[in-house]
């Protein structure tokens, strides 16, 4: 896929389709990591959302006893924010461009009593924080819809405190796709543009090299593609359950391209184009 | 009711490699694909750094050029990085065009 870093907000795309997805990806709106592929959904994402737990060392006590500060990068509708703050006690400020996404984050964070969490709208390749404001940067499947992945490592960096922790999961590309190939197969991307928006995938050592380009430390890369496979069965399901519900928020068309782009992907995780991945990484003390 | 008469127009630029209907063809492209800028010049590149095609929107060019005009210069292996590159392919090879 292309390596341009033209400007392009993703907002539009999550406004439309925030509330289609809740039902056809689940209620976190990520992947799922199988154990075993028989798992529900909502244990496989559940999942996933451990690992990256795990990933960024969430569980490590703060600076002075304070609870970690946690910037989580594409927060979507907020679900991972609040899991990471009612289960480790973090305090979490979560952003999208999306002010569909923000009003879902906020209503969600009320809906619990939850204090520490608090969602903005704001960019992740700009986030106008301030240097060393947060303990954790946290990127849970966002980065595919920023183009510019330098500019999103590096603010994710340049607010990390020393010693503070980058963990990152995402959909990844395991070879180069030449332009030849691109042409031919140009109605599946296509497909997969319209239902997923205008997604860009590096490979996980692109994200490692950026990251150690930033004063990163990388410590940890898996390759979660076989374990995320399950995932498309999941979605097709809930496509099903879902039909009607889906079909009056985003359309027909809506609906099919989402079906279709669930075959695609499949195929691609299959032939070994696309993955999953996580990294994670310290910024040097 | 049957078919609308084909606009003259429409099918004069059809498979035409005029600079003209060139020029036309990738102007409708960018401003289908919302790209168009207010100040798109042929010399401006088409890709990071001008107007942002990525490599999906560029394959969609090239197949888009090759439906209209016959040929297209991205299947011949070359990469034009303007406007003005992709006519100079056409002006240098018509007949096949």
């Amino acid at each position: 896929m292309s390596h341009d870093t033209a400007a392009y907000d993703p907002a539009p795309h999550y406004d439309r389709i925030t509330a289609a997805w809740q039902l056809l990806l689940g209620d976190e709106l990520h992947y799922g990591v199988f154990a075993t592929g028989d798992e529900p959904l909502d244990v496989a994402t559940r999942a996933l959302t451990t690992r990256m737990m795990d990933g960024g060392r969430l569980a490590e006590p703060g600076t002075d006893g304070a609870p970690l500060r946690v910037l989580d990068v594409g927060c979507g509708s907020g679900a991972p924010a609040c899991d990471l703050a009612t289960e480790t006690g973090v305090e979490v400020v979560g952003i999208t461009t999306s002010a569909v996404g923000v009003d879902t984050a906020r209503a969600r964070a009320a809906a619990l009593g939850l204090t520490g969490v608090t969602f903005e709208q704001r960019d992740g390749t700009d986030n106008r924080f301030a240097d060393a404001e947060f303990d954790r940067a946290w990127v849970l499947e966002s980065s595919h819809l920023m183009r510019d992945k330098d500019a999103l490592v590096s603010e994710c960096a340049r607010v990390l405190r020393p010693g503070g922790r980058l963990v990152l999961c995402d959909l990844v590309r395991w070879r180069e796709i030449p332009f030849s190939e691109v042409r031919e197969r140009r109605v599946d991307f296509a497909v997969l543009r319209e239902a997923f928006g205008d997604a860009h995938f590096q490979s996980l050592d692109d994200y490692a090299a950026l990251a150690a380009a930033h004063g990163l430390v990388v410590d940890r890369s898996d390759d979660l593609t076989a374990a995320t496979l399950p995932t498309f069965d999941r979605w097709r399901a809930n496509a099903a359950t879902h039909h009607d519900e889906v079909v009056e928020l985003i359309g027909v068309q809506g609906h099919e391209a989402f079906v279709r782009s669930c075959d695609i992907l499949e195929a691609f995780w299959r032939d070994g184009t696309f993955g999953y991945g996580l990294i994670s990484a310290t910024k040097a003390s | 009711m049957g078919q609308p008469a084909p606009d003259p127009k429409e099918t004069q630029r059809h498979m035409s490699t005029s600079p003209a209907a060139v020029q036309q063809t990738v102007v409708d492209f960018l401003t289908l694909t919302a790209k168009m800028r207010d100040d798109f010049t042929p010399d401006m590149p088409l890709y990071a750094g001008g107007v942002g095609l990525d490599s999906l929107e560029t394959a969609e060019l090239s197949a888009t050029l090759e439906d209209e005009h016959g040929s297209d210069p991205y299947s011949t292996g070359e990469m034009p990085q303007t406007l003005n590159e992709i006519l100079a392919f056409y002006a240098a090879a018509p007949a096949e065009a």
